[in-house]
């Protein structure tokens, strides 16, 4: 076979060259001055933003100015899968203590926590023993003791946590958080879902939202703290398609000119053509993401010093001290909203093994994911977020295990606008129930978005006819927690 | 064997175990005799006030484990686990399971006398009749009958559509049909124009891609510009009887039924079960577009195709398979209280049916009346009784085990027995000794696993409840297997479909849609508003035949106009009414209301003929305009609601996957048979993987049963790809094409290569070249090509889909093994049809986009072949080059925008 690259030197030799290489380079100059005035009409769709954004911009992604000020601006959601017990880790209940062994209010026999509540800190937090490494941060803490929500199971109430509604398919938090406000890295997607449990794309998905909106999984699927260990080596690519088997990086922005340059011929003959736009955005984006991707999950870049502070070398705290170190290089990095999942809570029994475990998995890289976000002073206005679907009976189960318990949990904030060591509401004498300050998953959806700077009644996007929003028709501001 | 219909009925009826088939009880159906009711207050109201109202009461203030026992509705409903009593059968009561001491031991401090215990099992076997009575919640409609009398009056879309005949216009010849004519008078309104033709190139490959989801070929282009030259109007008449005739249309068309009727091949959801025949549903989906089916046959058949009458086995077998519409929904599978079920599963009927058919929400009626529609909460369990009295089948089939199923699935179900041989193609015959052995696997298994059972203390272990888990999961799929074959060990045929109850009932209301605050039962009926008088259904029957006949009725309101406006939209890129599935009072009204009644009207005049509705839009002058843009309309009409152009709009998923491999001359228009999910059999779909794991190692004990179905299933793809072009072993290829980094260690080959082939391989399908249609659509677990592009989310309702430009799509664009392999196998297309490197691109061009490349398109292309070239060392430079200009063709926007 002739060697084809010279040949076609020959064969077009005698073509004219009418296209200027230099304005291949310049796409995004270009960009600038064909899209104005148009594309906006066609993301009508967005129209609820006119008001907060007096100049609409093209770019779906772009930053945007929040309703109000915002304390927060950008999050890490701790997502425990399975649903830790909340009466053995930050609901301190003295009273499950005393009636140990008596009958509980729906059956089985009240079973007190085997591990001590201690006060930490100059706030006074009870925390139990589970959490050493956590509890040094209490005064950052503010534990929301009355959560509740309405699914009993794991799937449902997980879905219901991420997305206000088992029901229906809705975009999720990080997707209605990322329609909000926007991305601060054009390199990297703006949300991003690490290790989301498999089977799980809804509660990280855009629903009925632009799907430039939608969380981008990273890594593989979590099932517990020993599975986690194993993963994400080093240096893995984690994202679909990141990597071409055949070329060079070189070679392939060479490919890219000739894509791009196919794409602007288009526009320039359609000027008017806002998808096309659209279509050469991603290109841009996906070629930087090849860049910048990788070098943002390698973590042989950090400290000796920063790996150990995460837990993050060895040991049963490697795979999720992994995450949360790569979690703050993201936020670092300009990504809006970040989740770290980390299954094997459901703990229906070896309660007194199995929750020591998790709970250690997880304790030291929490712990230096705060340390390492405030020096370097990103707890500031970073809102990290630590919860499971729902909390677990007071009663006891297969002896040593606890049961599902949606009706009262706690989860808790810290940095972002919280105040920090603080307590929030409460359950009942046993843990069975919020009480106080009751938090309904809606009304904790609505206090994060405020903290963000975002009206969750004003967020909301038109579908299908009708304006939908993260919290549907309920929702109440929980302010007393705001700094 | 060949069963006639009658044995098949009773086949079918025998097979139907009633898992699921628990639904609440309207009260004071059944009375009680003076004889009954002397028996349960000198027999068990007593015991039941004394051993089990202290912890199992309202009055007592405690509901352990979730179950009161207070009233006959509470107590079937049950708690935890499962309904307390079960009228008539002993068996299902738990109430009895606990009282006898099986699974459960009550009450604790000790067991009742057997005198005692035998009451209740005679009470239960004589249908546990109960005076104690759920107290009714009293609900109160906020929608008068006035209000529904007003709104039937006043809105638009609950009045039949008008009969209208086209306006005049003087519009000097440029309508061709009166849809033009209509849609010229508004433009005149705006004192607006049409646009003019479009190039007859792309008006050639809108009708390709619309109707058969493929590009035209050179040769169809270069006919096609001589005859329209010659005569615009024949041109496109041709075409289009052309494309309508060939079976590529039912994919197409099919498609977007499968997009509104949320298929897929499994549950999704926390139990991701797989439909082993859910395709049948998609072929006869498929089909019925082909022959152009009556649309309301098509309806009736979908929602009753088991109450229809048949010509022969055939016909029926097709009816049954119809049914799969209301059974194929998502189901909260793990769902542990069987009424709850029993009412989610009705919901999603609801749901589909109305939105799908009527535009019209009527599930947002389950817990209180419609917020915005005059449609009240009874409305709701009116339609709710006919759904309730119908039995879903979505499971596996039951064997003389009955059914088995997984721990987390606690909402088991059978299937349907076809009336005609036509199994799974991947389906085995088993030999006696085959039979025997899996029977014997199966005793040995139920010994160790209740022995297990009874060695279980207190504190189980981890290593005793997951062999447990595994023993059951065992269990379910030998007796799968058992359930699936007849006595000679052949395999049974069936389907995903419904059959009406045994005893059809009303529903009660339920306050709140809780489903133990039971209100009076709703007569079984369709919502007031849309229906001019209630249902008449015989007694015996659930409804359902009647609802699909008020559906399917020429006079109803929304039936045609629903389905014009969804044909429309496909072909004219938005509908006449923008929300497709909301005709309500929240959705957008038409933007040319007469013309959408002349369509309706119309639809039903031709019989309900698809075809002839497409022939009608396509050959319409509308269909032909440009969709260059006009600045002064744009100013009036930015969102082209009159129709001043022809809508610009991005391909669907599956025409750009298909159009890849069509360009690339690798597209197999052939059906394949049944799906890759049929192949893998029933299982639950994890990590996007379909390898039966479980099966297999359930089937061949000891052996390591991953391993050797990876490496062969590796060797079908190997030897079935049969890709010239992929000159690396495959095993290498996938090794870094997934890993994308330096040399592999032995030992690790095996192992990663497993991993590599179960994460993706085996639901992405790689290497599949038949169409899009046929690829595995799991729920949570989509093929990357079609996830990419903004296929239709298979748990939803998808009128319309997305059409967004991601990062995901460019990078798959750009690295994917799919994108790479075909631009390697256009490449080699090109290097075979043609000589010249320049011809080259210019077929490629040809090919791809229907045209010749541009000056500046070639510069670059030219520009390209330096920069790659100088990069470029290896031996194969000249084809690479090739390839990477192809790929860059499927990349650039062009490919997936039609004009």
């Amino acid at each position: 076979m002739p060697d084809l690259a010279t040949d076609f030197g020959q064969h077009l030799q005698t073509i004219s060259d009418v296209m200027s290489t230099t304005s291949l380079f310049s796409r995004r100059d270009l960009l600038r001055t064909t899209s104005a005035g148009f594309g906006y009409l066609a993301f009508a769709g967005l129209s609820s933003f006119a008001t907060a954004n007096e100049t609409p911009s093209t770019d779906p992604l772009a930053p945007k100015a929040p309703h109000f000020p915002a304390r927060a601006k950008r999050v890490i959601f701790l997502c425990m899968a399975g649903a830790p017990s909340h009466v053995d880790t930050f609901d301190y209940k003295p009273e499950l203590n005393r009636d140990h062994g008596k009958g509980g209010r729906f059956g089985g026999r009240l079973l007190k926590s085997q591990w001590q509540f201690s006060q930490r800190g100059d706030s006074g937090l009870w925390i139990s023993d589970l959490f050493p490494e956590v509890a040094r941060h209490a005064d950052e803490l503010c534990l929301i003791r009355s959560m509740s929500c309405d699914q009993p199971v794991h799937p449902a109430a997980q879905t219901q946590m991420h997305t206000g509604t088992a029901q229906f398919v809705r975009p999720s938090l990080g997707a209605w958080t990322l329609y909000g406000l926007g991305t601060e890295n054009d390199s990297v997607p703006g949300f991003i879902s690490l290790s989301p449990p498999a089977g799980s794309s809804r509660n990280y998905g855009n629903a009925f939202l632009p799907a430039i909106y939608s969380g981008t999984a990273v890594g593989q699927p979590s099932r517990g703290a020993a599975a986690a260990a194993r993963q994400l080596p080093m240096n893995t690519s984690p994202v679909p398609d990141l990597r071409n088997a055949k070329m060079t990086s070189d070679q392939q922005r060479s490919q890219l000119n000739l894509i791009q340059a196919l794409n602007q011929s288009k526009l320039e003959r359609e000027p008017h053509r806002q998808d096309i736009e659209g279509v050469i955005e991603s290109y841009e984006l996906a070629f930087r993401m090849q860049d910048a991707m990788p070098s943002l999950v390698d973590l042989s870049d950090e400290s000796e010093e920063t790996l150990a502070l995460y837990g993050a070398e060895s040991g049963p705290t490697q795979g999720f001290g992994r995450q949360c170190l790569m979690a703050r290089r993201f936020i670092e990095a300009g990504v809006r909203f970040v989740e770290v999942t980390q299954g094997g809570w459901d703990h229906h029994q070896n309660l007194s093994t199995a929750l020591p475990n998790s709970c250690e998995s997880i304790d030291k890289p929490i712990a230096g994911l705060l340390a390492d976000l405030k020096r370097r002073d990103l707890l500031k206005d970073t809102l990290v977020i630590w919860g499971g679907e729902f909390g677990r009976t007071p009663a006891a189960q297969n002896g040593d295990g606890r049961d599902h318990n949606n009706k009262g949990y706690t989860t808790w904030m810290a940095g972002g606008g919280v105040k920090g060591g603080f307590s929030y509401g409460s359950t009942d004498e046993h843990g069975y129930e919020a009480i106080e300050n009751k938090c309904h998953i809606h009304d904790w959806h609505a206090t994060i978005l405020h903290l963000l700077g975002l009206d969750h009644e004003k967020l909301t996007y038109r579908y299908a006819g009708r304006d939908f929003r993260l919290t549907d028709v309920h929702g109440n501001v929980h302010d007393q927690i705001f700094t | 064997m060949r069963l006639n219909p009658s044995s098949a009925v009773a086949n079918t009826l025998a097979l139907l175990v009633m898992a699921t088939c628990f639904a609440l009880t309207a009260r004071g159906e059944d009375a009680i005799t003076p004889e009954q009711s002397k028996f349960f207050e000198s027999k068990i109201r007593p015991v039941l006030i004394k051993e089990c109202y202290s912890c199992h009461s309202t009055q007592a203030g405690s509901a352990k484990g979730g179950l009161r026992l207070d009233t006959a509705q509470l107590s079937q409903l049950g708690g935890n686990s499962g309904p307390a009593i079960v009228p008539h059968d002993v068996d299902a009561s738990l109430l009895f399971n606990a009282i006898d001491y099986q699974d459960f031991a009550m009450p604790p401090k000790g067991k009742l006398a057997d005198s005692v215990i035998a009451d209740f099992r005679q009470w239960i076997e004589m249908g546990a009749p109960d005076p104690r009575q759920t107290e009714v919640s009293k609900t109160n409609s906020t929608i008068s009958d006035d209000d529904i009398k007003r709104a039937k009056q006043d809105f638009w879309a609950y009045q039949p559509p008008k009969p209208v005949s086209a306006p005049e216009v003087s519009d000097a010849g440029w309508a061709k049909s009166d849809i033009d004519r209509f849609v010229f008078a508004k433009l005149g309104e705006a004192s607006m124009m049409p646009a003019p033709d479009a190039d007859p190139v792309i008006i050639l490959k809108r009708l390709s891609y619309d109707l058969i989801g493929l590009p035209p070929t050179p040769g169809q282009i270069e006919s096609f510009k001589k005859a329209w030259a010659k005569n615009p109007d024949d041109a496109v008449r041709v075409t289009v009887d052309k494309l309508l005739d060939s079976h590529l249309f039912g994919e197409r068309w099919g498609r977007h039924w499968l997009d509104l009727v949320r298929y897929a091949e499994s549950n999704g959801r926390e139990v991701n079960q797989t439909f082993p025949h859910a395709w049948r549903y998609r072929d006869y989906v498929i089909d019925s577009f082909n022959e152009d089916k009556s649309y309301d046959d098509f309806v009736r058949e979908q929602l009753a195709g088991d109450l229809i009458p048949a010509k022969d086995d055939a016909d029926w077998a097709e009816h049954l398979i119809a049914t799969g519409f209301l059974a194929l929904g998502p189901k909260s599978l793990s769902e542990q209280k069987g009424a709850q079920f029993v009412m989610d599963l009705a919901d999603e009927q609801i749901d589909v049916t109305t939105r799908v058919l009527l535009g019209t929400s009527v599930a947002c009626a389950r817990c209180h009346d419609h917020k915005f529609d005059p449609i009240s909460q009874s409305d709701y369990y009116a339609m709710a009784g006919i759904f309730v009295s119908t039995a879903t089948y979505y499971g596996a089939p039951a064997s003389e085990l009955g059914l088995r199923g997984s721990i987390q699935n606690r909402n088991l179900s059978n299937l349907i027995r076809l009336p005609v041989e036509d199994p799974n193609p991947f389906d085995k015959t088993y030999s006696r000794e085959e039979i025997t052995r899996i029977e014997d696997e199966i005793r040995n298994t139920q010994r160790e696993q209740a022995e297990a059972m009874m060695a279980r203390s207190g504190n189980g272990g981890q290593n005793q409840i997951m062999n447990l888990i595994r023993n059951r999961a065992k269990i379910e799929a030998l007796s799968t297997v058992l359930g699936g074959i007849d006595d000679n060990g052949n395999p049974i045929s069936f389907c995903m479909g419904v059959q009406d109850r045994e005893q059809p009932r009303d529903t009660p209301l339920l306050a709140r849609g809780e489903i133990d605050q039971p209100a009076d039962p709703v007569r079984r009926g369709v919502p007031r508003v849309l229906a001019d008088q209630s249902l008449h259904i015989p007694s015996g029957s659930s409804g359902r035949l009647q609802m699909a006949q008020w559906i399917t009725s020429a006079s109803h309101p929304l039936t045609s106009r629903v389905m014009v406006n969804r044909i429309w939209q496909h072909l004219v890129g938005t509908g006449i009414v923008r929300t497709t599935e909301d005709f309500g009072f929240t959705g957008e009204t038409p933007t040319h209301p007469e013309l959408l009644d002349f369509l309706a009207n119309r639809f039903v005049e031709s019989g309900w003929s698809i075809k002839t509705l497409i022939r009608d839009i396509t050959s319409s002058r509308l269909y032909r305009m440009t969709s260059d843009m006009n600045d002064t309309n744009f100013q009036k009409d930015p969102e082209n609601k009159l129709y001043w152009r022809a809508n610009k709009r991005r391909m669907a998923a599956e025409s750009i996957r298909d159009s890849m491999l069509f360009v690339s001359g690798e597209l197999d228009t052939k059906r394949p048979r049944a799906s890759e999910v049929a192949k893998a059999g029933y299982m639950q779909v994890r990590d996007g993987n379909l390898f039966n794991f479980v099966q297999a190692d359930a089937m061949n004990s000891g052996g390591n049963a991953r391993e050797q179905m990876v490496r062969e299933y590796l060797r079908q793809q190997a030897a079935a790809g049969g890709n010239a072009l992929d000159r690396r072993p495959l095993f290498d290829r996938m090794q870094r094409g997934r890993q994308g980094l330096g040399p592999r260690r032995p030992g690790e080959m095996m192992s990663s290569m497993v991993q590599n082939a179960m994460k993706n391989d085996r639901v992405d399908m790689v290497n599949a070249t038949y169409r899009s249609v046929y690829l595995p659509i799991l729920r949570d677990e989509l093929p990357r090509s079609l996830e990419v592009f903004d296929f239709a989310e298979p748990s939803m309702v998808v009128g319309s889909r997305e059409t967004a430009n991601t990062a995901n799509q460019a990078l798959f664009m750009l690295n994917n093994d799919f994108v790479v392999l075909r631009s390697e196998a256009f490449a080699q297309r090109l290097i075979e049809e043609v000589n010249s490197p320049e011809g080259r691109v210019r077929r490629a061009f040809e090919l791809a986009y229907g045209r010749q490349p541009r000056r500046d398109e070639v510069a670059a292309i030219r520009k390209f072949v330096d920069d790659f070239s100088r990069q470029t060392a290896s031996s194969d430079r000249g084809l690479d080059t090739l390839a990477a200009i192809c790929q860059s063709l499927f990349a650039a926007a062009e490919f997936r925008y039609i004009d």
